[in-house]
């Protein structure tokens, strides 16, 4: 009786551990194979892989991706910082006055944001935004990005918001510091490490998105453009339509571009894990 | 002063509004273009608008059926492939682990959260279709094609069940850290207790499962409204075939496939825009009621298991 409960004991382990096992390889296995695809392509474009325009199907050069990371760094810059404020406003308002009616609205449409489907997403600017204007450009993108970002810095910021002990609050105005003045002098600097990562991991979340930019920016690649108004083109779009092509250039190029995303993911990563090992010191 | 302060404080609430108005206003406004974009076409074809499966936009001829079917298909193969692997991650990474393997363990998970789906669907068109054809759809097919769902032979390795596989294995990250928060904030107390008369690991693991079996349930309600939207890992493993077949492995659509790969052309046809619109209003609709769901009965668990 006692050696059969201790042989099933030791057959859930086994079991838990080879599930566990094939998780991980399968994880690990996406990282290698992106990596090992990609980089070697990068290697072999060098310096014009960051400077060239894409190539022309069934030609000999690789050619780059210069509009798709032109496009990816300017939506990505212009969309964090409206995204991060308006996160940041919200997640004030619902930490601060918890018990409050808008409060718990906000909360809720921010959890209901987030499971907005991102292609809707696209497809709700597109309407309101590119046939207005009549053609695609960088600032629907910007809109659809920050759109799909929001309901992500909210979460992080009013969870950091949340875990300040109210001593903190009590303390500040005891020394009768205004509610703003608590936040801006107290608040802030006490998490300003959460803030940090909160704006990592954000970027990351923009960089990293494809189905909300896909009928917006256009997919210009025929040159580098700077203009919000103009239609660019964005990396994960880029890897998204040479994927499915059937040029060998066209994949070697967005096994490159997947690396480079995968790449820049990564350091982002370790970043915020950095920072959170800081913060328990 | 009390009034003071009070003042202040309005000012302050009322700086707060115009911003957090904004998100309100977002959501808001998406429910409404998508609702009104796809009234159009509701009104005109009415229930054989997903009583029928047909993409013929130069016939003006409409049919939803293979596309929802697909989205439900795959979002469930995916919460299935999700739970075979988190359950056992969960307890490995809580049970069986400690320190460094710990910390190397949850990491992996959370960083394969973060992965971008773009990355996840390059990776399971090359690989990781022609891996489950070979490992997995091809035995199925060979020995229980008397089952309907196997019945077809897996020609190119892009089907519904890779989709909903391939889903399935890009959401493990987030059901394992919703089912390990779960987990781990089981009172201590119960383990104790079930360690106190002699349970093994085996047996006290089956008890703390067994509550949190409802917090396991919710984080699969949010992981199927999850897989619902995924688009760009459903275009590329899917199939794109608008075919309604009973066999899993045979190509087919998802709602959002559909929407992505006839979307840009859809305003060169009568009616198809609005019709790709009430597809979409179908994912939309599921997915915010779903997480409402998921996250309400998270809520409750939380409130009756750990306080």
């Amino acid at each position: 009786m006692y050696d059969q409960r201790k042989i099933k004991d030791k057959l859930f382990f086994v079991f838990v551990l080879s599930v566990s096992i094939i998780a991980v390889t399968l994880m690990l296995h996406m990282i290698f194979v992106t990596l090992s695809n990609g980089i070697p392509v990068i290697l072999r474009a060098g310096l014009g892989f960051f400077t060239s325009i894409p190539p022309t199907p069934l030609s000999k050069n690789i050619g780059g991706i210069a509009p798709a990371l032109a496009g990816s760094f300017i939506m990505t810059l212009t969309s964090l910082p409206v995204s991060i404020s308006l996160a940041f406003f919200s997640a004030v308002l619902t930490t601060e006055f918890p018990r409050n009616p808008l409060s718990i609205i906000i909360d809720v449409v921010a959890k209901s944001l987030a499971s907005i489907p991102t292609i809707v997403v696209s497809m709700v600017i597109y309407l309101i935004v590119v046939v207005p204007m009549g053609k695609f450009s960088a600032l629907a993108g910007v809109l659809a990005l920050t759109i799909i970002s929001l309901p992500y810095s909210y979460t992080y910021i009013s969870t950091y918001l949340r875990s300040i002990p109210a001593t903190y609050r009590e303390a500040a105005y005891s020394i009768a510091m205004g509610r703003w003045r608590t936040i801006i002098s107290v608040f802030v600097p006490i998490i300003r490490r959460g803030l940090l990562i909160t704006v990592l991991m954000t970027s990351a979340r923009i960089l990293g998105e494809t189905a909300a930019i896909l009928f917006v920016t256009g997919r210009y690649r025929l040159g580098v453009s700077v203009s919000l108004l103009d239609p660019t083109d964005a990396v994960p779009l880029l890897i998204f339509d040479y994927m499915l092509t059937p040029y060998k250039n066209f994949q070697e190029i967005s096994w490159a571009a997947a690396s480079l995303l995968l790449l820049s993911y990564l350091i982002i990563f370790t970043t915020t894990k950095f920072l959170v090992k800081e913060v328990k010191l | 002063m009390a009034m003071g302060v009070s003042r202040k404080d309005k000012i302050f609430f009322l700086s707060l509004i115009p911003p957090s108005i904004t998100l309100l206003g977002i959501l808001v406004v998406t429910v409404i273009t998508i609702l009104s974009n796809s009234l159009e076409s509701l009104s005109l074809y009415g229930l054989s608008l997903i009583a029928s499966s047909i993409w013929d936009p130069e016939n003006l001829k409409y049919g939803l059926l293979a596309p929802i079917l697909g989205s439900i298909t795959t979002s469930t193969l995916a919460i299935l492939t999700a739970l075979v692997f988190s359950i056992p991650l969960t307890i490995l990474i809580a049970e069986y682990s400690s320190g460094f393997v710990k910390n190397v363990l949850s990491s992996i998970v959370e960083l394969m959260g973060g992965i971008p789906t773009i990355v996840y669907a390059i990776w399971a068109s090359t690989y990781f279709a022609s891996l489950l054809k070979q490992y997995v759809m091809d035995p199925l097919h060979a020995y229980f094609s008397i089952i309907p769902l196997f019945s077809c032979k897996p020609i190119t390795g892009f089907s519904i069940f890779t989709a909903g596989v391939s889903i399935g294995v890009s959401i493990v990250p987030y059901v394992t850290s919703m089912i390990l928060e779960a987990y781990q904030n089981i009172p201590q107390a119960l383990r104790e207790a079930c360690l106190g008369i002699g349970c093994t690991k085996y047996e006290s693991v089956k008890v703390l499962m067994s509550l949190a079996k409802p917090a396991v349930l919710a984080s699969l309600i949010l992981g199927f409204a999850r897989s619902l939207g995924e688009t760009t890992i459903a275009v590329a493993t899917v199939g794109n075939s608008m075919y309604l077949s009973s066999c899993i492995f045979s190509p087919g659509i998802t709602v959002s496939a559909l929407i992505a790969s006839q979307f840009a052309n859809a305003y060169l046809y009568k009616y198809a825009e609005s019709v790709l619109y009430a597809s979409a209003l179908f994912i939309l609709f599921i997915a915010i009621v779903l997480s409402f769901v998921g996250l309400s009965m998270l809520i409750k668990w939380r409130v009756k298991v750990v306080v």
